[in-house]
């Protein structure tokens, strides 16, 4: 795979990160850092790990990764380090990843002494990637003169701001998003979503998107998330692996589309009326656009979820659709396998994102609005059971944002 | 009566080192230029040994036997010595012995993988000499 050269618009200095990392180790006396997660994975090594990995940071040179054996070529090739730098695990003497990655810790550590940072918490996403108990364990067992401490937040920190290369992959990434949103409505339109399923409508997306040179659908949550009919609804609910169930006329439809650019990520929604729509339908709808258009026109730097929020469902409740808003309109997102948490680690719960962190200027967020109502919420009416999703990537700047995907905002009555 | 050579005795190691020499050809060796040790602990009179390979482009270039902790190699496959005994008798194979760590290798995993072949090739040839362990 070619990789991005200092002059291309995609360059991420990835050995400057590994020098941000170590001066910091410095700073809290750290001999070496040993990352898990898979965010710290694709953040220093530029490459998509999707095989349970490690990266022993030492204090000065470059860092090594370790992954199963079978993928470890595959992640030299495509990271810019080297293959003596990316290493396979197998389970074989002294091969398997406590063995060969406490060999080489060992080896940094003077007469096996010293302090090792890890990667320990816990998360909502799955794929997170921090330190196991068992591992946890078994390398202070390898290791035992020296002293395993926490120390993610290095990286946490680190990557918060998003430099130029990465908001680019971003940007594609988006563009990418968007033309699979364009192949689905080529798709539905004029009648030709009936006889599809929700699973249809994701390959469509899928389709269009990886001819466009997506990498990936990249969630947990089963790709793109398609939802038709209460589905769209669910109660508190925002997330929607798609179903078999079929299209129907007068349902409503939504899509969200995931797509990867060089580990960044397109996450957008885009929502449909499949006609004929109801007047109450199209109030939903309208206050649903309403709302999204306010909450992109309040994002800009200075402000916290908690603030944001108080605003949105303030005017929600002036509007009369509280009761159908879930309470929140952000979550994380970074290089790929960093995902929900917002900011730091400094929130009154750990590891979720603090309602308090005030907002930087190159910050990068999804702008995530679930407007659900539920189809049991008044009775049996065939109005309800309906709902919309906005996702998109937006930079956040001193007095605004860019959202980075461009669809433009509606649900479209086809 | 055919004559046998002490496992790991100098005379061991010259009959070794003349047959990869003559039966391996650098094809067959993949032309591989390298270093590997087999480190053998607890040999029977106590102590313990390395076997040490260098290649150079196919070729063996250097077998030597050094008493003592193993030299720096690309490759260290350590384990007792009874353990490379039985896998010399072919009572066990290599692969076994690594996958239930009876041996273990230190060295980049995925080049090792590679070479898996010549090693194969190399120890039927160390096998074929009439040996007593």
């Amino acid at each position: 795979m070619d990789k991005p050269t200092q002059q291309d618009i995609y360059f991420i200095d990835f050995p400057q990160r590994v020098k941000q990392i170590q001066l910091e180790m410095s700073n809290r006396g750290l001999d070496v850092y040993l990352g898990s997660r898979l965010r710290t994975l694709s953040w220093i090594t530029g490459a998509f790990c999707p095989w349970r990995s490690f990266i022993v940071i030492p204090a000065e040179g470059l860092p090594t990764v370790y992954t199963f054996v079978i993928d470890a070529s595959r992640v030299a090739g495509d990271s810019w380090l080297d293959e003596d730098h990316v290493l396979g695990y197998a389970p074989m003497g002294g091969q398997d990843q406590i063995s060969v990655i406490s060999d080489l810790v060992k080896k940094y550590l003077k007469g096996g002494k010293g302090v090792v940072g890890v990667e320990s918490g816990m998360g909502s996403y799955t794929p997170e990637g921090h330190l196991t108990h068992f591992e946890y364990e078994q390398f202070a067992a390898a290791l035992p003169d020296s002293r395993l401490v926490n120390a993610h937040d290095i990286l946490d920190m680190l990557a918060m701001i998003k430099d130029p290369g990465t908001i680019n992959r971003f940007r594609e990434a988006s563009r990418i998003v968007d033309l699979g949103h364009q192949a689905v409505y080529e798709a539905i339109k004029d009648g030709g979503y009936q006889g599809m399923t929700e699973t249809e409508i994701s390959g469509i997306a899928t389709y269009a998107m990886r001819k466009a040179g997506s990498e990936f659908e990249w969630t947990f949550t089963g790709g793109n998330e398609i939802a038709s009919g209460y589905r769209t609804g669910l109660a508190g609910g925002a997330c929607t692996p798609a179903t078999r169930r079929p299209l129907r006329p007068g349902e409503p439809l939504m899509v969200d589309l995931h797509a990867m650019f060089m580990l960044g990520l397109g996450d957008h929604s885009h929502n449909y009326l499949l006609g004929p729509a109801t007047d109450r339908q199209h109030w939903h709808a309208q206050n649903f656009v309403g709302l999204v258009k306010l909450c992109l026109d309040t994002y800009r730097a200075g402000i916290s979820p908690s603030s944001l929020a108080n605003e949105m469902l303030e005017y929600c409740e002036e509007m009369g659709f509280a009761e159908y808003m879930v309470p929140g309109f952000e979550h994380g997102i970074g290089l790929m396998g960093d995902e929900w948490r917002i900011g730091l680690n400094d929130g009154p719960f750990p590891y979720w994102t603090n309602p308090d962190h005030v907002y930087q200027p190159g910050e990068l967020i999804i702008c995530a609005i679930q407007y659900a109502c539920p189809a049991d919420s008044r009775g049996a009416s065939p109005e309800e059971g309906i709902g919309f999703r906005y996702e998109n990537p937006i930079l956040i700047g001193e007095q605004g944002c860019e959202p980075l995907s461009r669809y433009p905002l509606a649900v479209e009555e086809i | 009566m055919e004559e046998k050579f002490q496992y790991l005795s100098t005379e061991w190691t010259a009959e070794a080192y003349r047959r990869l020499r003559a039966e391996l050809t650098a094809e067959k060796m993949k032309y591989v230029t390298s270093s590997m040790v087999t480190h053998y602990k607890s040999c029977p009179d106590g102590k313990d040994r390395s076997l040490y390979y260098q290649f150079v482009d196919g070729v063996v270039h250097q077998l030597s036997v050094i008493e003592g902790a193993p030299p720096e190699a690309e490759f260290i496959i350590s384990g007792d010595y009874e353990v490379f005994a039985r896998i010399s008798r072919a009572e066990l194979g290599s692969r076994s012995a690594l996958m239930s760590g009876k041996l273990r290798l230190q060295g980049n995993m995925v080049k090792a993988l590679g070479l898996s072949a010549v090693v194969d090739r190399m120890n039927k040839v160390l096998a074929s000499i009439p040996t007593l362990y």
